[in-house]
This record gives C-alpha cells, structure tokens and sequence, in this order.
C-alpha cells in the first residue's frame, strides 16, 4: 500500500509536467490545424534558458521561468510569423517537414552553442523530498507541479473569460466562420502559438532541476506529447491536462507492478486499444 | 579582349587547383613517405551519444598528435555513426573500399562496434576497439578484431569482488538500462552475485531517458537488499542516485557499473556521489605510465578532465599508429603485429591475448573507485589503492 501511494503520487506530480507539455501542442494544433513536431525542442529551449540563468546569474529556476515564458512565447511568435504561417493552407506532410526541421534547427543550434554535454542543474532541492507519512515526495517535482498547475488553471481563465481567450476558442473551432466574424485570425494564431511555445518553454524550466539537458533531450517528450494530445483528443486543453496527469500514473504504477523496462509498453499499449475503440480520444469531438 | 580575359582567368583557376591538388598531397608524404598510414576513425559525433562520442575525438587527436612528434604521420578519416549499428557498418564500408584505411579504430558503442566487427572481419582490416564492453565482440573468433578495453564482465566482477573484500553483504538488487551495455554488465553481475553465493532480490531495467524512475526505486526499497548494482550509460546516473535519496534507498552499498558512474559530473555532484562505489577502465591516480601527464594535457588543450573513454582512445590510437607506420599499412602484417606485440602507456600494459573464450583481447585490469566528498578515491585492487573504502553506507544525511 506504501509503496503504491508513494509511486501513484511521483506518478501524478510527474504528470502535471507532463499536461503542461501537451496543454502547448494540443492548443496549436487546435487554432492552426498544425502539428508541431518541434514542440519537445521548444522545451529542450526551455530547459537550457533555466540552466544558463541558473548557472551564469544565479537565478533559481522556479523565478526564471517567469522570465523563460515571455521568452519562449516570443520565439514562439517569431517561428509563426516567419515560418509556420506560410505553411498553413499546405498539405499536412509539408507542415510536419517544415516542424520537424525547425526541431533540427533548434537542436542543432544548441549543439553549437552548448555543445553535445549533458548539462546538470543542481539545485539545493534537486535532490530533497518531504515526508509524510512515510512518502515521500520529491521537492522539485512538488513544486514544478504547482507551478504547472497554476499556470494551466490561468490559461483556463484566459481562454474561457476573456475576448482573446474567446478569439482563439472561436479561431479552434471554426477557422472561416471565425474570420467572418472578424477575428483576426492570423494574429491568433500567432498568439495560440506562442502561448503553447511558453508551456512547453516553462514546462522545460520546471523540470530541470530534476532532469538532465543536452540538445536532443525534446525528442523525450516529443513523442509523450503526441500521446498525450491524442489520447486527450485532438485540440481539447482539458483533455490534455487529464491525458498528461493519466500518462504520468500508468508510467509510474506499470513500473511499480511490471519490470520498469515495460512501463512505455504500457502506455503505448493503451494509447493503441484507445484509438481502435475511441479514436476521437478521451475528450475529444469527432472528427469527420 | 574579353576571350583573352576569360581564358586567363581559367588558367589561373586550373593553375590554383593544380598547385592545391599537389600541396594536398604533397605536405604529410614527402617527408617521410615509409611512415604515413591512414586510420578510419567511426564514433558517434553526432545523436544521442555524441557527449561521450567527443572524449572519444578528443583521445584520438591527442594521440595523433603525439604520433607526429614521434615522426609517425596518421591520417585519420573520421566517420560518424549517430549511434546506428546499420550507418557504422556502411561507414565501414566506405572506409575500407573507399578510402583505404589500414585499419579501423572505433566504434564507440558496443552495438555498433559488434555490427562493425563481422564486417571488418570480412573485409580482413584489422578493428581496434577503444571503449565498448560488450563481451560478444572478442568471442566470437574474429581474428582481426582487437580490443584494447576490458569487457562488460570484469565491471561487475571488479565491483563484486571489491565489496566482498569489504564486507559481507547477502542480498543484491539490479537495476539497468535496456542497452546492451546495461544488460552485458548485470547479466555478468548476475551471474557472478550468484557465484559468489549473493542472493539477487530484484532485477530491474529501465528505458534510459525517463524522468522518473521513483516507482522502480521504491520497489526496490521495500526489497531492502545490501547492494544496489546500477548500470547506466548517461546522465541517468545522476538521476537515479538524486531519486534514491529522495526515496531514502539506503543499502550497504551503492555499486555504479560504470560509464554514468564515472563521469565528471557524476563526481562533482557530492549530494548524491557521496560514498557510491564505481568501476573504471581508467583513472588520472592511477599511476600508470604517462597517465598524469596525459591528464593534464589533455586537459589543458580541451578544457576538461578525460574520461576513461578518453584515455582508452588515445591508447589504442597510439597502438594502431605505431603498428601501422612500423608494417607500411599493411593490412595483414598490421594484424599480426598486432596479435603478437605488446606495449606500455597510459593504459598500463597492452597485449592481445587470448583467454577464457575471448580473443585478441586485451587483459585490462580495472580500477574500483569510491566517492569521497566529491573526489574519486581508488580503493581497489589492493595494489593501486589510494584511500580506504567507507563501507557500509551510513545512509543519507
């Protein structure tokens, strides 16, 4: 009993990470209709914002991801305006190329400038945890998944009270009627994707006091978003956030009664039987 | 006028391209032309395991250097990998057929150095093998493969043979990463715990790369073992000895089965390395010829401590340099030279022998190592000890 309290809660906090990450693809995919194969790379971006503040200015992690989101959110503006955009009306396999060789883009420019070392980022907490009866709970985690949920729950209120988040609901939902209705749709987009570049970002930041980082370190979680995302379904922000909490747990508790080495068995296994009986996803409408 | 131009212009481009052509070719040879070889180099420069892939370069071009001074010009053609057994092997390919190497140092990793193996025993060019453990490798009679290293085995049975000598533990708990190199050395450490009359309690892979492996090591808590054995590559390391304490996993030892075991990170990080024992193909104390020397320069010219990978590079580099210039490239007399030569370096003594089922191997003994306060102390075999082992674990502060 001890012991499954103890994993289905690592599970959990490891989880909320997780939502973070697909919360951001899932966003754009839903307002551009885009996949966005280079949303594990935006988070690797993340990840050595938080080290070079921590290692070159001192700044803890948990205080510079307030300065790595607006950054990722504008890298993630720029990367619309410049490149995504122009794709948006291509066919799909021409969106996932020009994604995926953004991902190189970025990998490849943090080899040059950071080189292929795995980079540490060791913070007092890195290591420590709180007891409570008997589990214990890893610091870092703890508070990454706080962090992780107050921002997912402020991008809720955003998209549900105000006219932008409203803006982008109406772009997600209809892209034409949108447009008609005088959304500026293409300003959306940008927004949508920024917004998703700063979760993936902060969600990078949140993680590397507990994690390593090198440049390839977004293909880690490139693939766990996809899952994430779709098992959320498509496009639905809820959906993700119950679809990263919902990865994290199986990934911890499969490892707990399994050898550890079947736990991505596992997800993946289910992710599968999800999509032969419920493609639409957990959350997700139906597409035709 | 203009045709005259144009026509002068091209001479003095063909004339340019001819006087490259002839500077190129010229430079390294004309010297010396008895002691110039060339030596396909395949590594993983770039993909997931570039980082350990540069300690590799690294080694190698020291060594070529060092060569130079000695009179031995080495070209080196280098290939990479990514990591992929299938790209090694064309690059393989594309040394011996293309650019005719005599020999080839590399591949780094055990599954690409094994499927590097057959082919270069096909194509009868001698392979030194510089870093991989994999036992496989040297036992499957291929004569012209060489491994200057020791095998996965010897990481598990160093270790093993160190903590008996310490003290009387009863239980051992695996944990490693589904790679080759991390099956080779616990399947070996499995084997040899139950030689030595250990009881295995759990035995446990893992997918490298997760973030969180606290399930696993709760599981394993709850075993209470005496020893925890752990094998990872990377950075991994760090991560399950950061979670073992956050878990508060405490048995009377930690034993690292190298690689992520015995990096420089891993060791500055004193919160987590404190007291875990690891094993080492090589260490800067441990005394061998040149070993200090080779350290500090190497650290002076790259800006970071080798690692093993590093010094075992430059050994097997300077082997096959020197064995080569001394045959002319040849590539069969460069085999049995190399089968039946000896030398001395940073590596201690090199011979390839054959033992117990491997071939053309290379009897190296290997260094137990144990953190104290963020220093790597040699505390085994009794013969190169620098320190005295703290054991058991007096569990985490």
């Amino acid at each position: 009993m001890h012991t499954f309290v103890q994993a289905a809660l690592s599970g959990l906090l490891m989880g909320g990470v997780y939502a973070l990450i697909g919360v951001g693809l899932t966003l754009i995919f839903g307002v551009m209709q885009v996949i966005n194969f280079a949303h594990g790379d935006l988070v690797m971006v993340g990840m050595y914002a938080a080290w070079l503040m921590f290692s070159r200015l001192h700044i803890d992690p948990f205080i510079s991801v307030w300065l790595t989101a607006p950054l990722l959110f504008g890298l993630g503006v720029v990367m619309q305006r410049v490149f995504i955009q122009r794709v948006q009306r291509a066919a799909a396999e021409n969106q996932i190329l020009l994604t995926i060789g953004l991902g190189l883009l970025l990998s490849n420019t943090a080899m040059l400038l950071f080189t292929s070392d795995y980079q540490i980022l060791t913070t007092s907490y890195s290591s420590a945890s709180f007891k409570v009866f008997g589990v214990s709970i890893s610091k870092a985690l703890l508070f990454a998944f706080v962090v992780a949920v107050v921002m997912a729950g402020a991008l809720y209120v955003f998209l549900m009270k105000t006219d932008t988040g409203q803006a982008i609901r109406a772009t997600a939902q209809d892209r034409e009627a949108a447009q008609l209705m005088g959304i500026n749709v293409g300003r959306t987009s940008a927004l949508a994707f920024g917004i998703g570049a700063a979760l993936a970002g902060v969600a990078g930041t949140l993680v590397a006091p507990s994690y390593y980082i090198y440049p390839q370190v977004g293909h880690a979680f490139n693939l766990k978003s996809f899952v994430i995302v779709v098992l959320g379904g498509m496009g639905s922000v809820v959906g993700a956030t119950v679809g990263g909490m919902l990865v994290g747990l199986i990934e911890s508790l499969s490892a707990l009664y399994l050898p550890a080495g079947l736990k991505e068995s596992v997800v993946f296994g289910l992710f599968l039987l999800l999509l032969l009986f419920r493609p639409s996803g957990l959350l997700g409408r139906a597409r035709v | 006028m203009e045709n005259v131009g144009a026509w002068a212009w091209r001479c003095g481009v063909l004339w340019l391209a001819f006087a490259a052509a002839c500077g190129g070719g010229g430079s390294g040879g004309s010297a010396k032309p008895a002691t110039k070889v060339k030596i396909g180099f395949i590594n993983s420069v770039t993909g997931p395991e570039a980082p350990i892939g540069e300690h590799l370069t690294n080694g190698a071009l020291l060594a070529q250097d060092d060569l130079k001074a000695r009179g031995i010009s080495v070209e080196l053609i280098k290939q990479d990998d990514v990591g992929k057994p299938q790209i090694a092997m064309s690059a393989l390919e594309q040394l011996v057929t293309g650019d005719e190497v005599s020999a080839i140092l590399g591949p780094y990793t055990s599954a690409t150095a094994n499927a590097v193996a057959r082919l270069a025993q096909q194509y009868k060019v001698p392979q030194l093998v510089p870093v991989a453990s994999k036992d496989d490798i040297t036992r499957q009679g291929q004569n012209y493969v060489f491994r200057i290293n020791a095998v996965a085995t010897q990481y598990a049975r160093s270790l093993i043979d160190a903590v008996l000598s310490f003290g009387s533990p009863k239980t051992i708990a695996f944990i490693y990463e589904s790679s080759d190199f991390g099956t080779s050395v616990s399947s070996a450490g499995k084997a040899y715990a139950a030689e030595k009359g250990l009881q295995v309690v759990a035995d446990e892979t893992y997918q490298k790369g997760s973030p969180d492996y606290r399930s696993t090591l709760t599981k394993i808590k709850a075993l209470n073992p005496d020893l925890v054995f752990m094998v990872s590559y990377v950075a991994d390391a760090i991560l399950l000895m950061r979670q073992s304490r956050e878990v508060g996993l405490h048995p009377q030892a930690f034993l690292g089965g190298g690689a992520g075991f015995e990096t420089a990170q891993f060791e500055a990080e004193r919160d987590i390395s404190n007291l875990v024992f690891s094993v080492t193909q090589w260490t800067p104390e441990i005394g061998w010829p040149g070993a200090a020397d080779f350290a500090k320069r190497y650290t002076e010219r790259f800006g970071k401590r080798p690692s093993y990978h590093a010094a075992c590079t430059y050994a097997a580099m300077l082997v096959l340099g020197e064995a080569a210039s001394k045959v002319g490239g040849d590539r069969a007399k460069l085999r049995d030279l190399l089968a039946t030569g000896s030398w001395q370096g940073v590596l201690g003594d090199v011979k390839f022998e054959d033992y117990d089922g491997y071939t053309q191997q290379n009897r190296h003994e290997m260094a137990v190592i144990q953190y104290q306060a963020g220093k790597a102390v040699v505390v085994y075999p009794p013969a190169h000890t620098h320190g005295k082992a703290v054991y058991p674990f007096p569990g985490w502060n």
